[in-house]
């Protein structure tokens, strides 16, 4: 579904991304880990248009990426959550949710929002409360909701578990699943790896802007290397 | 100062007060969508003044006419800029502001050679006075009021119950985020620069008849737009209309009171008290 062949990002002089390449079959899960700064984040910009790449190529369901404005890689059927949430704080849980429906039409908006009620009942319960006053964990799924509302065949989560209490956690773990279950191909990026490749069945190991291994989820979660470096065990 | 010449400056405060809300409604919606002050407003003003003169009084049409006109071909100017100025820069902050600088003196200095050295006039469009508590206030200046105020509700209505207007709300809280929604942020952003112009147009359109027309006319109500959204906090539509209010107010009272030169500091002194207890303006928020 999704190609990424030799992926180069630079900031100014820092080469953010060095030759990255990863894909992501239809239906499934495949998470990039790595520490801080090792490029996760940049890799994702870079696939919906947020930053130009210096290099490589992305296709989407055969269609090239490179080159897009974020809002005509939504069109695409690509949603991006971004590291941070990034809800608009001075708009109502309904509004956010809206903002996420902005290239669809009314009537497809109301039937998401049906759906979306469905999974995240206290979205519904909250509707008319400014984003911004929620907790960290309805944030979080506010954030996910929204971008679901564009109806995406591909989801990108960044970080989706920072900040959150572990049970926050299990509980974004959980609706990941279920979201998966919808036919919603996901890119998940974290630090939790833990999390992160319980969930996947493909996963990515980068390391300052390079792809350092590769492999099922399950292998990774027994290999050595990983377990020392980014499970704490 | 009797009461009638109160209530008569209190009613020009008013009138002034709309002149100085529309021009600062556009700065603000630009500065919190962009971060750029534009400096092009003035001149936008006095082009909106410019068309009436020639639309309305040299080519006859009627003045409604002539203020959508004048509303509707700066509005488009405004878009135009945006696509070949503020676009190519993308986003850099301090080379947009150089950017409109330029295009301010640029279009000062061919008002000259184009609009001729000498003042215009345009005829009054309400010629009369109207009594009101027992005081003659002109028509002219009382017709400004509910115009510019159908203008605030509309661009308010604009902003808060369409596709558009929520676009807009939410590049102003997170452009990076809107563009993930699949908002078009060129395009949004083209339209905010359109609202501005188009705003700062009817400003100069509705004031056309009042004061004479020269190429530097638009450098006073400028200066008070930016003194208005400092006061109500940048980025601030409710803070915008108060700040224009109050100091229509006192730029109109406290002249007729004590002169043009008093009130002019007055307004300095104020903004200058005010931001000594709450430094980002009536509704600001610190960022």
């Amino acid at each position: 579904m999704l190609e990424v062949e030799n992926l180069w990002v630079r900031y100014g002089t820092v080469e953010a991304v060095r030759g990255v390449s990863f894909s992501v079959p239809a239906g499934s899960i495949v998470s990039l880990i790595g520490a801080n700064g090792a490029g996760k984040t940049t890799s994702l910009r870079a696939l919906t248009g947020l930053v130009k790449p210096g290099a490589g190529a992305a296709r989407f369901e055969s269609r090239s990426l490179i080159g897009l404005a974020p809002h005509q890689v939504v069109s695409l059927g690509i949603a991006h959550v971004p590291e941070g949430r990034r809800l608009f704080p001075k708009m109502t849980v309904l509004e956010n949710l809206t903002m996420g429906a902005y290239r669809r039409s009314r009537a497809d908006v109301a039937s998401t929002l049906t759906m979306i009620y469905e999974h995240f009942p206290i979205l519904k319960e909250r509707g008319r409360q400014r984003a911004g006053s929620l907790s960290g964990g309805e944030q979080q799924m506010l954030a996910i909701a929204r971008a679901l509302m564009s109806r995406p065949k591909l989801l990108l989560l960044d970080e989706p578990s920072m900040g959150l209490s572990p049970i926050m956690t299990a509980e974004v773990g959980k609706i990941i699943r279920q979201i998966n279950a919808l036919d919603v191909s996901i890119i998940l990026v974290e630090q939790n790896a833990m999390l992160a490749l319980t969930l996947a069945q493909y996963g990515y190991v980068l390391q300052t802007g390079q792809l350092v291994m590769q492999g099922k989820a399950q292998d990774l979660l027994r290999d050595e290397g990983v377990k020392k470096a980014y499970l704490g065990l | 100062m009797t009461f009638a010449l109160f209530v008569q400056s209190a009613i020009v405060g008013v009138s002034l007060g709309s002149i100085y809300i529309l021009m600062a409604l556009g700065l603000t919606l630009m500065f919190g969508m962009m971060h750029i002050i534009n400096f092009a407003h003035g001149a936008v003003y006095m082009l909106g003044a410019f068309v009436i003169y020639y639309i309305f009084f040299q080519g006859g049409a009627p003045y409604f006419a002539a203020f959508v006109a004048s509303m509707i071909l700066l509005g488009v100017f405004g878009y135009l800029v945006e696509r070949s100025i503020y676009r190519p820069i993308k986003g850099g902050i301090e080379p947009t502001l150089v950017a409109l600088l330029a295009l301010t003196t640029f279009l000062q200095a061919a008002g000259y050679p184009v609009f001729g050295q000498l003042d215009k006039h345009v005829p009054p469009v309400f010629p009369g006075t109207r009594n009101i508590l027992g005081v003659g206030i002109s028509v002219e200046r009382l017709m400004i009021i509910p115009v510019a105020a159908a203008l605030v509700i509309a661009l308010y209505l604009f902003i808060n119950k369409t596709r558009l207007g929520a676009a807009m709300r939410a590049i102003e809280q997170d452009k990076e985020a809107a563009a993930l929604q699949g908002v078009n942020v060129h395009v949004v952003n083209g339209l905010a620069f359109a609202i501005g112009f188009a705003l700062a147009a009817a400003s100069g359109a509705l004031m056309a008849p009042i004061f004479k027309l020269d190429p530097m006319m638009g450098e006073q109500p400028l200066l008070k737009a930016f003194i208005i959204i400092i006061l109500g906090g940048l980025g601030s539509v409710p803070g915008a209309i108060l700040g224009g209010l109050m100091l229509g107010l006192i730029d109109s009272i406290v002249a007729t009171a004590l002169g043009a030169e008093p009130a002019f500091l007055l307004s300095f002194v104020f903004i200058i008290m005010l931001l000594l207890f709450r430094p980002t303006g009536l509704f600001g928020y610190a960022s």
